[in-house]
Order: structure tokens, then sequence, then C-alpha cells
């Protein structure tokens, strides 16, 4: 989502009624005894408001349940639910006269309401610029939920092109993987000195087969873009030239696993926020909705 | 009567007496002195073309035994070193451009070329091998294959052709090492007039002409009789067909006996053989329930229906073509209904063409009705029938007194034709058949006729200086022809090409004018369609020739009408666009967020709406269609073979099983149908689009959107109802 010019009706709308509530607050809060509250006539029109935008905001989640029901474009929404959810903030500070809170329920709906507010924006800002930086810093991208089938595959790629240059089998997926590629029968093409296979073999038992198989790099230094490509480079030094297109093979299959890890985390950032956002506004509503209850009963 | 006049002379140190005339091969043969030959058969007038039958008769070169008429007291010496010399350089000259083993030798080690090599003992020739050859396979004929490469020009086929069977289909043309055996006016085989009697594959000498059954074609016997060639040629539809034929193909044809209630053939069963009903009748039909596409539920309850309102389907529909389908198009001489889809066959009666000919699925079940008996057949078999005069006739004759009538009205601009008007068509339409790659009309030709599809798929194709133009593939129950008839220039406007075995019922323009006369409306629909069909070739010529070409383009974007395109730098990776999707058709997507990324843009793995949908061809029952308009859609009755998610070169097509709908009788508790995404033809606008939160989900003319894009003109993706080819429906 960008916040561009498709936004510039809305944005003015709000401001427009910002500036509105504002002239109509200030006379208001001047010419009312003991300033402006809620439970004056223009306060309960003000919360009114503010809960009726607040709902429409809330309502976004159902209509992204309904997706094919003909009830306008879901972007038109998502529009209503940033600014209108945007401009409820004032208004409902307009209807309380900008008291944080009376009582217990209005005291930690206005924490609640500050927090989704708040959070609301951050994922409006990681909305705004992190689908870019995604497509520019991973151009490997694959469908999020594909991501730890994606990893196994390096696994079984990787645990093959060492097999077949150690005759070393890693595990029984490898083991399979590459009997399937090899007919039944894992060949070490490569006569090399122990010493040096030991080389490899340590290598990829303790640095990069951890890293592969694990979902994140936690406790990995190859994880590390420069620390990766120094260990690769050393362990060419070590290797013979016949085996350096393995080696280059195993530093993309690195590099894939880098940049599936990078999309995990950015995927879990641009939609992380929405565990704080969803579940207090739906609290929020609740409590707006018995505030409001209470209020006009009494 | 005149006493024969005899002679006298010496053959190999023996004084032998023959009748004068004979030729010295004859007198030696006569005598029990064998010469060697290649080109040179007993029941054909001698050539003397390949010169292995030289001998020494004492002049100064050798002469050819077959040829040269033996004279009184003439001494033929048939086996000296020289001779011997000579004629082993000669086999070892043909047998340095011979593809040893050649076919024959293959299958029956009977090539006499390379058997009289081996007698030579020429393992490996002393002569290069010529480095291009002049001529590649010809497999155009289903019965005989053509290895222009182990050709001899002995013209023993000719010769078989012409003076044995009268058919004078082969001639000799080109000169040197161009020169070659060819057909009529060197077609293809397969499309000549040829009529698979068999005879040049009997004479011809090695592997150039052989038997397509050596290469594999055999039909199993289980729950059938073979034929024998003299039971075939007692039957009427086989009258006329070469005994050689038949001997050759010997197990190519078999009886089968079904009992009232047996299947015969299940549709979307994958097969190669046609059926021809001897003596029964058979039931033909769809068994596949249809459900699944059309995905409007049935409503139930408060909250249902109050849903039900918000997802309107029917009443949002995008205008586009306002007639309904009647008929579903089957590879058998009848069409279905499509509320009652059962008809009947009866004795005479072929079906299983388009399976046998070009291999598609079975596009219906056929069972017995009653004890029947029918005979399968190979493709070879059905080939030559097929050219027999007799058999044509008998199909024909039945076609146009049984089918033509429904296969006009299945049309639905044809709907209001008077039984009159059809009678009077029944003894005027022609069927005419093309075989794969063959034109039925050019581009520029006067237009004479009106052609309506009877079997197989047709390419409408322009040409244009940037190339060729696929414009459409028709299938059965499509038309073609009315744009030139109806033109004041009176010319055809693009190129109709078969695409696999086709046949056509070819209306007259005549025919055609006085049917436009007499039925005004059946003309006013011709124009709108004429019209609409000019309007939308010219749109994509305008498009085609206003877009550069670059790598990118190269992945088959250009030829899409319709991309699912995903602005990277807006998609915030929450696949509602998925989620919509599955939501408008039964839970199953039709999309997937992955696929080729060009800049900042993914264009998703959807359906690309194709200018040339290869998907469509094959289809056996033609329920993967294009509609008036944009969309390619798979209709309801599809009975999930797959062909058409084999033939999508960009994988859009998947097949899904679905539960069968309650109530199905005689059907397996799921069924497996294609689909594909129909760009929610049901609604204003695809759902993927709509649900899109963020604006980042657009479908685009892909010509316009990476024209701009490549152009450098910064690209702003145009709503869905302005790409062209909805643009003017809306």
């Amino acid at each position: 989502m960008r916040i561009d010019q498709t936004h510039r009706k809305w944005i003015w709308g709000s401001v427009i009624g910002l500036i509105v509530a504002t002239a109509v607050y200030i006379p208001y809060d001047r010419l009312t005894m003991g300033g402006a509250h809620g439970g004056t006539v223009l306060g309960i029109i003000y919360g009114s408001v503010g809960f009726a935008f607040m709902i429409f905001a809330g309502l976004l989640s159902l209509r992204k349940k309904k997706p094919v029901w003909r009830m306008g474009r879901t972007s038109t929404w998502m529009r209503g639910h940033i600014w209108l959810g945007l401009i409820a903030y004032p208004l409902i500070l307009f209807h309380a006269g900008f008291s944080f809170g009376k009582g217990t329920l209005t005291l930690w709906m206005m924490i609640l309401f500050t927090i989704v507010i708040v959070s609301g924006i951050i994922g409006a800002i990681f909305q705004h610029y992190m689908p870019r930086m995604m497509t520019q810093q991973v151009p490997m991208e694959t469908i999020y939920a594909e991501i730890p089938r994606i990893r196994g595959q390096l696994l079984d790629e990787a645990d093959t092109k060492v097999a077949e240059v150690t005759g070393v089998s890693m595990s029984q997926s490898a083991m399979a993987a590459a009997n399937s590629q090899t007919g039944g029968v894992i060949v070490t093409l490569v006569q090399m000195e122990d010493e040096v296979r030991n080389e490899l073999t340590e290598f990829y038992d303790k640095e990069l087969r951890p890293y592969l198989e694990q979902d994140g790099a936690h406790g990995c230094a190859i994880a590390d873009r420069s620390i990766s490509a120094e260990s690769f480079r050393n362990l060419k030094t070590l290797l013979p030239d016949v085996v350096h297109p393995v080696v280059n093979d195993l530093e993309s299959i690195c590099e894939e696993k880098r940049e599936l890890d990078h999309q995990t985390r950015m995927h879990r950032v641009l939609h992380g926020w929405l565990f704080v956002h969803i579940p207090l506004s739906l609290a929020l509503l609740v409590m707006g909705a018995i505030h409001a209850i209470v209020a006009l009963q009494y | 009567m005149t006493p024969v006049k005899e002679i006298t002379l010496t053959i190999d140190g023996r004084q032998v007496t023959v009748p004068a005339g004979t030729t010295i091969f004859d007198a030696a043969r006569m005598n029990g002195i064998p010469i060697p030959t290649l080109c040179h058969q007993q029941n054909e007038t001698p050539v003397g073309v390949c010169r292995v039958c030289v001998v020494d008769v004492g002049s100064r070169v050798y002469t050819a035994a077959c040829i040269r008429e033996a004279e009184n007291n003439m001494v033929v010496k048939t086996n000296t070193d020289p001779v011997q010399a000579s004629r082993k350089t000669l086999v070892e000259l043909l047998m340095s451009d011979h593809p040893a083993p050649c076919a024959r030798q293959q299958h029956s080690g009977d090539c006499e070329l390379e058997t009289m090599a081996k007698n030579f003992a020429i393992s490996t020739p002393r002569f290069a091998k010529r480095l291009t050859p002049s001529h590649q396979k010809d497999e155009s004929s289903l019965s005989i294959m053509v290895d222009h490469s182990a050709c001899i020009l002995c013209d023993r086929c000719i010769r078989g052709c012409s003076e044995i069977r009268n058919n004078f289909v082969i001639a000799r043309q080109g000169k040197g090492y161009a020169a070659a055996i060819s057909f009529d006016t060197d077609d293809p085989m397969g499309s000549s007039s040829c009529v698979s009697c068999g005879e040049c594959m009997v004479s011809c000498p090695t592997g150039a002409l052989t038997n397509k059954h050596v290469v594999g074609q055999e039909l199993g016997l289980a729950g059938g009789t073979s034929v024998e060639a003299q039971e075939l040629l007692a039957l009427p539809v086989f009258k006329g067909v070469s005994g050689t034929f038949l001997e050759l193909n010997k197990g190519a044809v078999v009886k089968r006996h079904f009992k009232k209630g047996e299947i015969i053939c299940r549709e979307g069963d994958y097969g190669s053989t046609a059926f021809y009903v001897l003596e029964g009748k058979v039931d033909i039909f769809i068994n596949s329930p249809r459900a699944h596409v059309d995905t409007e539920g049935s409503e139930q309850g408060f909250l249902s229906k109050l849903a039900s309102k918000l997802k309107p389907r029917k009443e949002h529909q995008r205008e586009e073509e306002n007639t309904q389908r009647k008929y579903i198009h089957i590879d058998a001489p009848v069409d279905l209904e499509y509320d009652h889809p059962v008809a009947q066959l009866q004795a005479g009666d072929l079906f299983g063409e388009m399976t046998c000919m070009s291999f598609y699925p079975r596009s219906a079940t056929v069972r017995a009705a009653e004890d029947t008996v029918c005979l399968e057949m190979l493709r070879n078999v059905l080939d030559v029938l097929q050219k027999n005069k007799t058999f044509r006739a008998k199909l024909e004759q039945n076609y146009r007194t049984r089918a033509l009538e429904t296969h006009l009205k299945s049309v639905p601009i044809f709907a209001s034709l008077t039984q009159d008007f059809i009678d009077r068509l029944r003894d005027r339409v022609e069927l005419q058949r093309f075989t794969p790659g063959q034109v039925i009309c050019r581009q520029g030709d006067p237009a004479d006729s009106f052609y309506l599809v009877r079997i197989g798929f047709i390419k409408v194709s322009e040409h244009h200086p940037g190339g060729e133009l696929v414009l459409s593939y028709l299938a059965r129950g499509n038309y073609f022809g009315e744009i030139g008839l109806l033109s004041a220039e009176g010319l055809r406007t693009a190129t109709c090409t078969a695409l696999d075995h086709v046949e056509v019922v070819k209306i007259l323009g005549e025919d055609f004018r006085e049917m436009l006369e007499r039925f005004p409306d059946v003309r006013a629909s011709l124009q709108a369609v004429a019209q609409e069909r000019t309007d939308e070739n010219r749109a994509r010529i305008h498009n085609l020739q206003n877009v550069p070409v670059d790598d990118f383009l190269r992945q088959g974007l250009m030829d899409a009408q319709s991309l699912l395109v995903l602005d990277l730098d807006r998609c915030t990776r929450c696949d509602q666009c998925v989620k919509a999707c599955a939501d408008a058709h039964d839970g199953i997507t039709r999309l997937i967020r992955d696929g080729l990324r060009f800049d900042n843009f993914l264009v998703a793995t959807s359906c690309r709406q194709c200018r040339d949908p290869l998907c469509m061809v094959g289809c056996p029952v033609g329920s993967i269609r294009r509609r008036n308009s944009l969309e390619v859609i798979i209709e309801d009755w599809c009975v999930g073979c797959g062909l058409c998610a084999n033939n999508c070169p960009y994988g859009n097509i998947n097949l899904h099983e679905f539960p069968a709908p309650q109530g199905s009788v005689g059907v397996k508790a799921t069924v497996r149908k294609a689909t594909s995404c129909n760009l929610c033809y049901d609604h204003p606008e695809p759902s993927c689009v709509y649900a899109c939160p963020h604006d980042a989900a657009h479908r685009v003319n892909p010509p316009e959107f990476f024209g701009e894009m490549l152009s450098g003109k910064k690209v702003e993706p145009v709503p869905f109802s302005m790409a062209p080819g909805m643009m003017d429906r809306r």
C-alpha cells in the first residue's frame, strides 16, 4: 500500500473535517461551564461520530472476510479505515475535552486507543515503505507460506552437492536426493586428500548445514554476508579447482537461504504490527460500546 | 495362330532357346540362371535404371539384362569377375547413401539392397555419404512412411501405382541428387490423392516405403476377434479397399461384441481407435456431472440469502454473448442437447474419429443400447476407409440424413432456418476433409463458400508485414467464411488452416446468399458477427504493430490479452487476491501469487486470455472456449481429461477433484474438472482486483502496459474496464 495521490480526496476530507471539528470545538470549549466534556450535546455528537468512525474502521476486517461481496472496493474501505480511523482520535479527544479518562474504563480506553492509533500509523508507514524494500532487497522472493518447503529443497540440494564430492551422505533425505540423481549409487566424483575432504565436510556439517536447516539465523555466523563470503573464499583456497563449482553452488544456496530469512523477517515486520493493532482495536470497540451504553443510560 | 519364332543363345556356356522378344533376364531366369536385380519385377515393365543386372554380351559396354532383348546366337556372360565387380561397385554406390539398416531391414530383414550388399561382402562403402539429404522423411500418410534417403529411385513404386493399380499418384521429380519420387504435384503423401492401397510398399525393394504397421501399431485382441482381410472385404463398407493393405495391417481392425449395457468407451479416456457400428445400437452421452464452474450455490437461511444478495452473479454479467448454449459438440455424427446430453447411434455410424485420427481424449461415454457388434480400428485403417468412396458415401449419407439438421441448429444463429431450406441444403452441402497443415482457404482468394466445422480444429490467421498473426481457433460447432462472402470485395480476409484432421461442411456461395435473402435475422446475426470479428482482428493487429518487441516479451506476454499484474511496490503480500479468487470459485483459487517479475511488477500465474489460446485446441467436448468477448472460459460439461492443462504453455490451467453433486447417479464420489481464471465473467470486475486493499492488483492489457514501460513512460495500470476487448462492450 502506498499513501499517494490516490489518497488525496481522503486526506483533504479528513483535514477539512478536522478543521471544522476544531472550529466548533474552540468556542464550545470556551462557552461551556467547566470546559468541554462528554456529557454535553456537542460532546455526545463528537463521541458518536468518533465511535462511528472507529466502527467503520473496524469493519475493514469483516470486509476482508468476504472479498467477493460487492460492497465497494476493498481499497476504498482501506482508505476509509486509515483516514476515518485517524480522524476518530481527535474527535474522541474533543469528546473527552482532552481529558485522558476520568474513570478506569475511559482511562484504559484512551490508552488502548492511543496504542491502536500509534500501531496503525506505524503499520501504515511499514506498508508504505516495506513492499518496495522487499521488492528491491529480495529478488528471489517467494510465497511466504512456501518458505519452509523451499528451505528443505535448498538443504537437500546442498546435501547432494556435498555428497557428490565427498561421498558422504549427510542424511536420509540427502541420501534419497542423491540417489534420485545418481541412479541409486552415490558416486564420489573427485579424488581428494582425506584432510581436504574433512575440511569441506567439517565446514558443511558445522557451519552451512545448521544454517540451512533452521528457520532464521540464530547463532550462525555464516548468516552474515561478509563472514560467509570470507568462509567460502577460504574454503576455495583449500579445495582443488575442480570442486570450486560445487563451492560456488553452495554459496548460492547460502545466499538464497539468506534472502529467505530476510523475506521472513520483513514479512513478520510488515504484518507483525497487526497482532497488536487488531486485538486492541476489537477490545477498544467492545469497551467503547460498553462506555456508550453506560454513559447514555446514566 | 502364328507360330512363335524362337531364338537360340548361349548364357554362361549353356545353350538356351527362348521365344523371340524375350529379354536376357527372362531367358536366364527361365533356364534357372539367376541374375541379380533391384529395379525389375516380373509384373512391371522393365526400365533398366539400377543397372545391377548388367551382363557381358561381348559389346563395348555391359548391358542391362532386364531390358535388352535376347538375340539369336548371342553369347551372354552373367557371372564373370568383371561383371561381378561392376555390380559390386553399383551396389556399393547405392549403399553409400542408404541408411543401413533401413526400416524394412530392421523389421523384416528383407531389404533387397542390404541383402545384396551382404552377398557382395560390402560392409562399409568406400564412397562418401552425401552431406545433406535432399528430402526429409514424409510421415504425413497414416499408413505408409516415406523415407527418401532409403529410396534408390528404382521406380518400382511408380510402376506399381500406375501400371498395376492405375492410380497415377507417384512420379519422379527433380534432377541429379535432387531427384526423388513425389506424390501428385510434390504434395506430402498424406495430402495427396493416394488411396493407401499399399502397392508401392509391396513393390519397394528397400525401406523407402514401409507400412507404418512396421513401427508398432497393433490393436490388442482382448475381448475381440481378429478379422481376416477376406472377411473385411466382404463387408460393403470395405468395398474397394486394397486387400494388400488389409493383409499388411492385419490386427489393425478387431471385431468386438458388446452386451446390452456394456460400456464401449468412456469420456476423458485417451485412446487411438475409432468404432464402426456393424450391428445394434449404442447410447452416446456425457456422464460427468455439470457443476463447479457455474459457482452459484443454493442459498438457505436468512444470512445466506442476505449474502447471496451481496454476491451478484447473473445480473452483473458483463454484456457479451446473449445466446444460450443448447448443444454440446462431441466426436460423433450427432451433437448432444445441453439439457439432455444423450443420443443414439446405429449400424453404419462411426464414432471416435478425432480420438483415432488426432489422439484427442474421448468426448463422450458410449454404451451398448442392445447387443452390439463394432469394428474397432486404428488410424491407418480409418484413414484408408475415409479415402474409400463407398465408405465416404455411406458416412456422408448418414450425415446428410441424420446430422446436418442438428449440426445447423446447434449453431445459434442458424436456429431459425426452416425445414424446407435445411432439406434443400441436405443434397447440396459438401463434406470436405483436410489433413494437418492443409490450407482450407487462403487470404486474398475469392470467397465462394461458407464452412461449418464438423471435426477437428482450424487455425484462422492473417498475414501482415510482421508475420503471421493467429486470430482464432475454431472447433466443431464454429463456422467461417462469412466475412469474405458478406464483403463487397468478395475476398478472403484470413487464411484458415487445418490443425489436425479436419472435416468441414461446405455450403456454396449461392446457397449462402439465398439463405441471407430468405432469413433476414440470419443475415443480421451474421453481419453482426462479421463486424465484431473484423473489429477484433483490427484491434489485435493495431496492438501488435504498436508495441516494441523485446526479450521479455518473448515470454509470451505479448500474446496475452489480459494479465494479472501485481505492483510489488504496493502489494503487502497479504494474499487477499488469492483469498478472493478462492472465495469466488468454490474455495479453489485460480491464481498463484508468483510468476515472472518485470521491474516492480509481478505477472501472477493466472490465465492470460491468450490471443492464440493453445489450450482450446483438442478439447474433445468443446468445453473450453472463448466467449464473444475476451474471456477463455471452461464450460461446466468439462470431462476432466486434462488436455487443456497440458496444452497451456504457462501452467495456468489446473485440474481439481470436486465432490460430485448430490443425486448424481453412476458417477464417482468426486469429479475432475479443469479450472482456470475466467476473469470472473459474472462480475463487473475480477474478484482478485476488486478485493485488493492496496490497489496493487490490476488486470492489464500487456501491449499497452509493457509498451509504455519499454518506451520509458511512467506506467499506471489502466482500470480493468478500460482493457481493450472489454471496452467496447461496457
